[in-house]
């Protein structure tokens, strides 16, 4: 099957006041068209830097990085943003609503930077927006603002928000680190079904091992090198 | 309301309702004392230009001690009372490239007079020969201008076919000019010079009445229309040689004025520009805070998509929407104050010499659009750089800045 991420010899150097910190040492990782994938590591081992180097959000020092066969470092600011809009889903390890929108808001978003591709009318927007909401359990929460809404409320309008424009990578940071172990496991079903019927490719980088075991594979990270696979 | 970036933008303006309003109501202030001077500059000058281009005269010869006096006559209606012979009308007249000269005649006041309301500003003039009174007639009798008619300007509250009682003799109000925005015409009462004459000859007669030093046959002013394409320097300069006589041309009235105009406007101006750099700078300023406080938003707004001209556009695109919003709050309530202020605005324009009339509605919602649009070019400028710097945040290294 071919590769969606082809990750080749890549390097991640921070300047740090004068010092070099490798943050990433010649990393390699292929993962196929719908993959569900885990990375595990200690904090400060590399995996975030590696998840935003792979969704097009920081710059590799060097190395090749591929997604569905297109080098993105080398696409220029627009095709980038485009790439990032309609193939990668990305659902962050902290808070990533904006506060200003209400959760059905929010969770369309995205849409604003689709530019009319997929031909997607605002109706059918925010039909599938609350229906992603709905799935979530937060059928009755779409016109809550961010404020009205507890941390695991919010990090499950962040995860509709990364499906909304039906994206073929769905690259996420400890995707449950604010949910109970119920939600927890209705949201990992719910990657599941996803994976299963879209093919969609799942790259999930936690430190919980018991959420990576419900991966197909799982990878390990150790100062900024991929030490096991 | 399904979201888009505008309504993002106009989010994002009231998240912060105190630092949004006093922000408009800054760029309100500026745009509200541009548009205002703006306004009030441009009615003056066009109350001017139409004034005298009413007036019908290229050239206006008066004694030469009426000069200064005769140029505030003109505008605001004060009289001048100095008189030259009669006799120079024919010298004029006589010069290549005159087409047509007429007199006119300045009284005194008759103030306390019976049946006269206030000051009375009387000018005689010849309706045989004239041609600035009687073409801008508005109303009047339906038959022709008799002896004891006047014609009454646009400032007066007299009205067609209303009897005056000047010197013991009725008078019947014939017609009444339009608004010249020329003060000698809009507060005079006309009458036939020859009757004026007579009246003045009375006054030694009078009663009450201080008598009037006029001899028959001395003017005040000799209005001078010249020919197409004349050369009307060299008719001045022609009409000059005559040590008792200057000449006045509708241009060094204007000059006059606009002097006034640049005094008494210029420093508003001068300093409306200076709030307009203010502006810029403190939008320049707030907008920097906001990108600051917004890092972490932008660089989520980056990873789902926004590219950097659009997260650029996002925060020009409020500062646009905040000036444009300050901009036309401003221009109502410059309208507002200068309506409610209009009588004071107008008696003190006319204490400096400049006459005034409101521009037309056309030109007021041009002066209004063009003080609306700087201040959106002003919320543009300021925010340029802060949008710019915006834009350019790395999204991981922002995303992570409020970490």
């Amino acid at each position: 099957m071919a590769n969606m991420i082809d990750i080749n010899d890549v390097w991640k150097i921070y300047d740090v006041g004068g010092e070099k910190i490798e943050a990433l040492k010649s990393v390699n990782l292929q993962i196929e068209i719908g993959s569900f994938i885990s990375i595990v590591g200690h904090s400060g081992s590399g995996k975030t830097t590696l998840l935003s180097i792979l969704g097009g959000l920081t710059k590799p020092s060097r190395g090749s990085v591929k997604i569905d066969g297109t080098e993105i470092w080398n696409l220029n600011d627009r095709q980038l943003s485009a790439m990032r809009n309609r193939k990668i889903g990305f659902i962050f390890q902290f808070s990533s609503l904006i506060p200003t929108l209400r959760a059905i808001d929010n969770v369309a978003l995205p849409v604003i930077y689709a530019n009319g591709h997929g031909k997607t009318s605002r109706k059918e927007t925010y039909e599938y927006a609350a229906e992603l909401l709905s799935t979530l359990g937060l059928g009755r929460k779409l016109q809550s603002f961010p404020s009205e809404l507890s941390g695991g409320q919010q990090r499950r309008v962040s995860i509709a928000r990364a499906f909304i424009n039906r994206p073929t990578i769905i690259v996420a940071d400890e995707p449950t680190g604010d949910l109970d172990a119920q939600s927890e496991g209705e949201v990992m079903e719910f990657f599941s079904r996803i994976n299963e019927q879209d093919k969609t490719t799942f790259l999930l980088v936690t430190h919980n091992l018991a959420l990576a075991r419900m991966t197909d594979k799982v990878h390990s990270m150790k100062d900024g090198m991929l030490t096991h696979s | 309301m399904n979201i888009s970036q505008t309504s993002l933008a106009l989010q994002n303006l009231a998240r912060r309702t105190f630092r949004t309003y006093a922000l408009l109501l800054a760029i309100a202030i500026v745009s509200g004392a541009i548009f205002s001077t703006s306004t009030l500059m441009w009615g003056v000058n066009s109350s001017l230009n139409k004034g005298l281009s009413k007036f019908g005269a290229d050239l206006l010869v008066v004694p030469k001690g009426s000069m200064i006096s005769m140029k505030s006559a003109l505008l605001t209606g004060e009289p001048s009372l100095f008189y030259m012979e009669g006799g120079i009308m024919e010298k004029i007249a006589s010069i290549k490239g005159v087409k047509s000269v007429s007199p006119q005649l300045f009284l005194t006041s008759v103030d306390g007079d019976c049946c006269v309301m206030g000051n009375a500003f009387i000018i005689g003039f010849n309706p045989k020969t004239d041609f600035t009174v009687l073409p801008w007639l508005e109303e009047k009798k339906e038959r022709p201008f008799q002896m004891d008619d006047v014609i009454v300007g646009a400032s007066n509250s007299y009205n067609v076919g209303d009897t005056l009682f000047f010197y013991g003799q009725n008078l019947t109000v014939y017609g009444k000019l339009g608004r010249t925005g020329v003060g000698l015409y809009d507060n005079a009462i006309f009458m036939n010079i020859e009757r004026a004459y007579v009246m003045a000859e009375q006054s030694h007669n009078t009663p009450n009445v201080k008598p009037l030093k006029l001899v028959r046959g001395q003017v005040s002013a000799v209005l001078v229309q010249t020919e197409v394409g004349a050369k009307i320097p060299f008719i001045s300069f022609t009409i000059s040689k005559d040590p008792d006589v200057k000449v006045i041309t509708a241009g060094n009235i204007i000059t006059s004025v606009r002097q006034n105009l640049v005094t008494l406007f210029g420093s508003t101006l001068v300093l409306s520009f200076v709030l307009i750099l203010a502006n810029a700078l403190m939008i320049s300023a707030i907008f920097s805070t906001i990108v600051n406080e917004r890092k972490r938003e932008l660089g989520i707004l980056r990873a789902i998509g926004a590219s950097k001209i659009s997260i650029f556009k996002l925060i020009v695109s409020e500062a646009a929407m905040l000036t444009s919003m300050g901009g036309a709050l401003g221009v109502f309530l410059g309208i507002v104050i200068m309506r409610v202020y209009q009588r004071t605005i107008i008696f003190n324009l006319k204490a400096l010499n400049m006459p005034y009339l409101w521009p037309p509605v056309e030109s007021i919602i041009m002066l209004a659009s063009i003080a609306i649009a700087a201040a959106v070019v002003v919320g543009v400028a300021g925010a340029f750089y802060p949008a710019l710097q915006g834009s350019r945040l790395q999204p991981y290294d922002a995303i992570r800045a409020g970490e």
